[in-house]
């Protein structure tokens, strides 16, 4: 029993943490996109007022809408929460490791997406229809792109839960192999496509003919958009962690002392900072890819990812 | 060390040649194969201090200098001139390039157990990797119907040649050497030439449209 107290303490600690820095992570690019433009940008911290404003509103749903359109932001913010209790941050355990590894993190955070775009078909308006079978369209791409990324990295370590992975990761120490590149090569498109960042999708604008993510969530105001946001900053938050986690397993916590976690703590915020600013990069150097052009893309990333696999065996 | 940077530098190539495979857009390309160039270039470097081998220096700044700034200037400002900046629908589209391009990788590292040195160790990746660039190389030329990307892809195949020597032998002589650089840069600047014909002639640089009579 006290095994999994434990367990429930520390997962809930670590979602509460990621969630706090997650709006963070938002005004930190938004201010680095805006310095590569000469702009001056918004405040660091306007995420987390944009939040807190939205949460004080009033809900306001269209009368033709269901239950299925109310719980679509509930199940993605639910689903993403419950996709950072399976990955390791600050310390080589994740807290629910003994619930699932890989797969059953590709399929929560695949099961916020049917809810969201389930709910953006709900409201009946051409938008968000349009929005949920754009966003589809890429998933199916980009789904097991994700997983043979992850898997390929699964190899190295030899075994599929993310925990132990990570451990094995961290004991085996810096050995290079070229699947490590590739499948880096792959996870960081998939890390762009599944964020909405600019070769992909535009957060920053509501253009009717290039809008994705932007278009499904539309018809959502309130406390429904508070959310919402907030899931999919989180979500990219999580996906920068697993990178971090994955290719740099430098400076991660092996054994619980106020000084190791220190670091841990640090070495992880400079991770995410660096890839974070990988991502502006990519985001300011480029131009948004025509929407028949982004499963090319995607597919792109599929090939580096099964490379990534088959080069193991090779 | 040594063997982590000139791992991660192979790979970096690989990952560019195929990065080049599922991209339309010509600028994109050129710069794909400029960082390819300073990769390789690496490798030389990395190898010319491991071994100590003071030539590999002159060859890896012959590298550096010649084919990541002066090749895709060059290039740039061919296609500047033009003014043609994308790559039209090729032969096979880049879903299926890229299928081909992964079986291409397989048979390049199996082909690379073959040789002695290549079974074990940095050598079996260094020499898969650039077997497979030079088989993907290859296909580029074959599908793509621009004559700058053609010109890219025979660059990449040269670039692949000299990661095998490397790997290999840890370089050819400095005479050998320098003698394909030059080549190379002649064969750019008279390729940059013909484009300029093809695309007087044609007013394309659809190299298709080459076998069409013109009256």
């Amino acid at each position: 029993m006290g095994e999994a107290l434990r367990a429930a303490v520390f997962a809930v600690l670590q979602a509460a943490l990621l969630l706090a820095a997650a709006p963070l992570l938002h005004g930190v690019i938004k201010k680095m996109k805006a310095a590569f433009q000469t702009r001056q940008g918004p405040p660091l911290l306007q995420s987390y007022y944009d939040i807190a404003k939205l949460l004080r509103k009033e809900p306001i749903r269209s009368e033709t809408t269901t239950w299925v359109y109310a719980a679509g932001p509930r199940v993605y913010f639910a689903t993403a929460v419950a996709a950072t209790t399976l990955v390791p941050v600050f310390v080589t355990a994740a807290p629910l490791e003994a619930v699932g590894g890989i797969l059953l993190l590709v399929g929560t955070l695949a099961l916020g997406r049917f809810a969201l775009a389930s709910a953006a078909l709900d409201t009946g308006s051409p938008f968000g229809g349009m929005g949920s079978s754009r966003e589809m369209t890429i998933a199916a791409l980009a789904e097991p792109a994700l997983m043979l990324g992850l898997f390929a990295s699964a190899l190295a370590a030899g075994s599929l839960n993310l925990g132990t992975l990570v451990r094995g990761l961290a004991e085996q120490g810096p050995s290079l192999h070229p699947s490590d590149l590739l499948g880096f090569a792959s996870l960081f498109i998939i890390l762009i496509a599944e964020s909405g960042r600019v070769p992909v999708d535009n957060p920053a604008t509501h253009l009717e003919l290039t809008m994705i993510h932007e278009a499904m969530v539309l018809e959502y105001a309130g406390p429904d958009l508070a959310l919402v946001e907030w899931a999919s900053a989180l979500k990219e938050l999580l996906y920068l962690t697993l990178l971090a986690d994955l290719f740099a397993p430098i400076g991660i916590a092996t054994t619980l002392t106020p000084a190791t976690a220190l670091i841990a703590v640090t070495a992880w915020s400079m991770k995410v900072f660096l890839f974070a600013f990988g991502v502006t990069l990519v985001e300011s150097t480029n131009a948004k890819l025509r929407l028949f052009r982004v499963p090319e893309l995607v597919a792109t990333s599929l090939g580096l990812g099964f490379l990534a696999l088959a080069i193991r065996f090779l | 060390m040594t063997r982590d940077v000139l791992i991660l530098c192979a790979a970096g190539m690989l990952v560019s040649a195929y990065l080049m495979v599922g991209q339309k857009a010509l600028f994109t390309a050129i710069r794909l194969y400029a960082v390819q160039s300073l990769l390789l270039g690496t490798v030389a470097i990395t190898m010319a201090i491991a071994d100590r081998r003071d030539e590999l220096f002159v060859m890896a700044a012959l590298t550096i200098t010649l084919k990541s700034a002066l090749i895709p200037w060059f290039l740039m400002r061919v296609i500047d001139r033009i003014g043609i900046h994308r790559e039209i629908e090729p032969f096979l589209n880049v879903p299926a390039s890229l299928l081909v391009c992964l079986g291409l990788t397989a048979v390049g590292y199996r082909v690379s157990t073959g040789f002695p040195e290549g079974t074990q160790g940095v050598t079996h990746h260094l020499v898969g990797v650039a077997l497979s660039m030079l088989l993907i190389g290859l296909f580029l030329m074959v599908t793509r119907k621009k004559a700058v990307t053609q010109i890219l892809a025979l660059l990449t195949v040269e670039n692949a040649v000299f990661l095998v020597a490397l790997g290999i032998t840890s370089g050819m002589p400095l005479v050998v050497e320098l003698g394909i650089s030059f080549d190379v840069i002649l064969a750019v600047l008279m390729l940059g030439i013909l484009v300029h014909r093809i695309v007087d002639r044609f007013e394309s640089m659809d190299v298709s449209r080459l076998s069409k009579l013109k009256g």
